[in-house]
């Protein structure tokens, strides 16, 4: 059922990939539930197709088909087809699709630093592919593997491969992921979500690398992430699926302008939620107040630097910043995990002890905490009416119907159905649903002040969005005050009153919302703030011509 | 060409045929397979070669019966939760379920399942075997079936109490020194260090020659031997849980050391514990068989395993296995214990999860 009329003019070419019917099980410990319900797939040389969806909606399960590869504990059906250049994968013995992955078809995944055998060097694992395969010896290999670092744009190509992953950023691994899939020139590669885990400027320059390599080498690409604007950025044509089905297919263009279903259009519309920016009251005193901090881990070198910021009640204050800029450090010397090595935190006027063990119980309730990943924020041998009860027991003193009410009283606020998930485990719930429990506990403490460590990252824009509108529910029927860490912009401009920026540990710009995102800017406010993806798919083009092509990522000049 | 030889083959080729028929490929070849090893076989060692081939199969038929009728009886009786575990349970687990099994009922009810005394002599020494003494009478003319039952009671219960005493120390010590860390942790590292360098039998006949063979004491040697093994272990499961954001969580919330150990760690370390539990409790078991076997352990005329071996091992000389059985005894409770061991790694490693 491919649209062909999707397809531009000047890139219909021959089929690369086809895949009818495609249908795959997974098993649940007693039976088989089908994943992917019959999905096609049609892939020409040189063309790039986006798969968008939340998780769960089988992208990488595709992705992974499309190698004839299926999982452990799924299986392709039987009915399924898998056509990659005239060879149907889902027949073939395992010797001839072993055969094809690596040399003809390409994989990169999505934590590169997870990917790379930590205990070989960068060039060794890149020209293992060729030398296996007999299509390189292993010098013209590593001639090969420079040459491809270099047109990566990875700095110092002659020598950065000899270098173990773990000497290597997370943005220069990720391209060295790609140069690796590239090794023995396939015709298709599949990039399963290659840029979830990097920072915005970090993930300009991937996003430039991968396009330039594969425009370069007419390869054919499977695209797969879940943020819309990175796949208008990359993609030909775009296939967004729900739960094991596809949605629609279009060509970028089109499906940006004029999607069909109501459920593109919702994905779509994510980002518009935005709430009215509140001012600072009037002669009040801030609820924390972060003075002239200095700290550091240790013996290491200094992570925080004369760090300042004041945070009123009920306000919202985003810490935006790449990773390693001290953000989620701030976080930790405000809970009093980690004391500071100069500098205090007052809260209303008073200072707290540094460290949270010489802090009474109510100093350590008025703050709390929702972690990013509510997978290990949450035990999952303790159920969710221990999870969320044992704050208000500890504070409170609450005990039987009293606390059970408590219980239902905070899952209603979270909007989860008490009498269905008071018993669950962790485990049995979906992220966004284990993220509101994370709130919950967080609200069981009646605190005044909460720190939001990147709670939406880790979940699909729809969700994160439902997130974010219950944390300005709760704010505005609590009078919470929250610190908001992320390096999401999109989330700043949805939810914060008032931004604070952060580089090298160091605040380096500070003012209500609307400032911050009026120019000027700082230099560094400003190189985030273009680096955010956008639903335009020339943004990349045009960024790149504005910056200067080696002006990207870590090689920008702040 | 007797009737056996006849039926042997005629059974093999036609369950092979049927096999095939019905596309069991991994069934048809090692049934096939085993036809064609039997030709051999036969034209070797005759029809006591087939006869054993036959014998043997019949036994883990039997076995591999046997423990699928427990498996599903167990899935039968256990509530809900616990019945979906079992299900997954591979029949080799289900045979160290029923062996373990086994032993606890003729350890827990071994006066009334014996039929004579544990140190009662009733006959000649080693009287062959008789309608009244099933495995026939040891060295000094007592049933060596009834010592076995008791020896069940006395070897399994003293290792079994000893491995509970290296565990409450070992695991309590362990979580101890992850959650509080520092020099505590430090101390408690290099004190197991210690124990450790100490050769753990001489370390045993130490004690024991000091302190005298009591049952007391081999149960503190054994548990402070092995103590440190499972400090070790409980420390790096502990230590993994304890830099997760939910103790984090704990800890901000201001709770107490024991309140994390209690509720939040131990919880979520429990399975590599129990499979550790285990394997402890086989080396514990067969260490105290060694020291009884030294004369140090169990004390005579209590009955013992290990001791049985060593009093009746004058025996293997003339061609008897009588001296055997307390070995197999406690080879078939080790293989066991290692089987649900075993299927309980299987289940904590996390290899049926994708």
């Amino acid at each position: 059922m491919t649209d062909t009329s999707a397809i531009a003019p000047g890139l219909k070419k021959s089929v690369l990939l086809k895949i009818r019917d495609l249908k795959i099980d997974g098993y649940t410990g007693e039976t088989w539930v089908p994943i992917i319900k019959g999905v096609d797939l049609t892939l020409h040389r040189g063309e790039v197709m986006g798969l968008i969806g939340e998780s769960g909606a089988g992208k990488s399960t595709i992705g992974a088909a499309a190698m004839g590869y299926a999982r452990d504990g799924t299986r392709i059906n039987p009915g399924s087809s898998i056509e990659f250049d005239g060879i149907e994968l889902t027949t073939s013995t395992e010797a001839d699709k072993r055969a094809l992955r690596g040399s003809r078809i390409a994989y990169v995944a999505q934590s590169a630093a997870a990917s790379f055998n930590p205990s070989h060097k960068l060039i060794d694992q890149h020209t293992e592919a060729p030398v296996h395969y007999r299509i390189k010896k292993r010098m013209e290999a590593q001639e090969d593997a420079i040459e491809l670092y270099e047109r990566l744009r990875l700095p110092n190509p002659g020598e950065i491969g000899f270098r173990y992953p773990h000497q290597v950023s997370g943005g220069q691994l990720q391209r060295a992921m790609t140069a690796m899939a590239m090794s023995c020139r396939p015709d298709l590669i599949i990039f399963d979500e290659p840029t979830t885990a990097l920072d915005v400027t970090t993930q300009i320059e991937v996003l430039a690398a991968i396009r330039d390599i594969v425009d370069q080498f007419n390869t054919a690409a499977i695209y797969i992430t879940h943020d819309l604007a990175v796949v208008a950025q990359m993609a030909d044509t775009i296939k967004v699926l729900l739960k094991g089905e596809e949605v629609e297919q279009q060509s970028t263009e089109k499906m940006l302008a004029s999607p069909k279903e109501e459920y593109t259009k919702s994905l779509w519309a994510v980002r518009s939620f935005e709430r009215p920016q509140k001012a600072r009251p009037k002669d009040a005193t801030p609820l924390i107040s972060v003075k002239n901090i200095d700290a550091s881990y240790t013996g290491g070198e200094k992570v925080l630097d004369d760090v300042s910021f004041d945070i009123y009640p009920g306000m919202t204050v985003a810490v935006v910043g790449e990773s390693g800029s001290g953000k989620s450090t701030t976080a930790r010397v405000i809970t009093g995990l980690l004391p500071p090595s100069k500098g205090e935190v007052l809260f209303k006027g008073e200072p707290l002890p540094p460290k949270y063990t010489d802090r009474s119980k109510d100093q350590l309730r008025q703050a709390q905490m929702i972690y990013q990943m509510a997978d290990t924020a949450l035990n999952p041998k303790v159920r969710i009416s221990e999870i969320i009860g044992r704050p208000a027991q500890f504070y409170s003193g609450l005990k039987g119907t009293a606390l059970k009410s408590r219980v239902d009283e905070l899952l209603d606020l979270i909007e989860l159905e008490p009498s269905k998930y008071y018993d669950r485990f962790p485990p049995e719930l979906s992220g966004g649903q284990k993220q509101r429990i994370g709130i919950a506990r967080a609200l069981a403490a009646e605190p005044t002040f909460i720190i939001c460590d990147e709670v939406t990252s880790a979940l699909d824009q729809l969700v994160a969005e439902g997130i974010l509108k219950l944390l300005d529910r709760l704010q505005s029927e609590l009078d919470l005050a929250y610190m908001f860490i992320t390096h999401d912009l999109a989330t700043v401009r949805a939810i914060a009153d008032e931004v604070v920026v952060m580089q090298h540990g160091k605040v380096v710009e500070q003012g209500p919302k609307e400032e911050m995102f009026t120019p000027p800017h700082h230099p560094y406010t400003d190189l985030l703030l273009s680096s955010v993806p956008e639903m335009d798919p020339n943004w990349l083009t045009t960024l790149l011509e504005e910056r200067g092509v080696d002006n990207v990522g870590e090689a920008a000049d702040v | 060409m007797g009737l056996f030889v006849i039926l042997y083959f005629a059974f093999l080729i036609i369950a092979s045929c049927l096999a095939a028929f019905y596309e069991k490929r991994s069934v048809f070849l090692m049934i096939f397979s085993l036809t064609m090893v039997s030709f051999v076989l036969g034209i070797v060692g005759g029809a006591g070669a087939l006869r054993f081939v036959a014998i043997t199969a019949a036994v883990l038929a039997f076995a591999a019966g046997i423990s699928y009728a427990f498996k599903e009886f167990l899935i039968a009786i256990a509530p809900r939760n616990a019945a979906k575990e079992l299900k997954t349970a591979p029949l080799t687990a289900a045979f160290g379920m029923f062996v373990i099994f086994t032993y606890a009922i003729a350890g827990i009810f071994a006066p009334w399942i014996a039929p004579h005394g544990e140190s009662e002599v009733i006959s000649s020494a080693f009287a062959p075997a008789d309608a009244n003494m099933l495995l026939g009478a040891d060295q000094l003319g007592r049933d060596m079936f009834s010592r076995i039952i008791y020896g069940a009671r006395n070897t399994v219960g003293l290792a079994l109490l000893a491995t509970l005493a290296a565990f409450f120390m070992g695991a309590l010590a362990g979580l101890l020194a992850a959650v509080k860390g520092g020099w505590f942790d430090q101390f408690m590292g290099r004190f197991a260090d210690v124990i450790m360098s100490i050769p753990s039998l001489i370390f045993a006949l130490l004690m024991l020659s000091i302190f005298g063979p009591q049952i007391i004491v081999i149960i503190c040697a054994v548990a402070i031997i092995y103590a440190p093994r499972v400090f070790r272990l409980t420390r790096a499961v502990a230590g993994n849980v304890v830099v997760m954001d939910y103790i984090e969580a704990a800890k901000l919330r201001g709770e107490g050391d024991w309140y994390l150990i209690r509720r939040e760690i131990l919880p979520n370390s429990t399975a590599p514990l129990v499979a550790e539990f285990g394997l402890e409790f086989c080396f514990v078991f067969l260490l105290v068989a060694g020291l009884s076997f030294l004369g140090l352990g169990i004390q005579p005329p209590t009955a013992d395993w290990g001791s049985m071996v060593r009093e009746n091992a004058t025996l293997i000389s003339f061609g008897d296995i009588t001296p055997l059985i307390p070995a197999a005894a406690i080879a078939l409770l080790t293989v066991a214990v290692n089987f649900v061991v075993d299927w309980m790694l299987w289940r904590s490693s996390g290899l049926k999860e994708m």
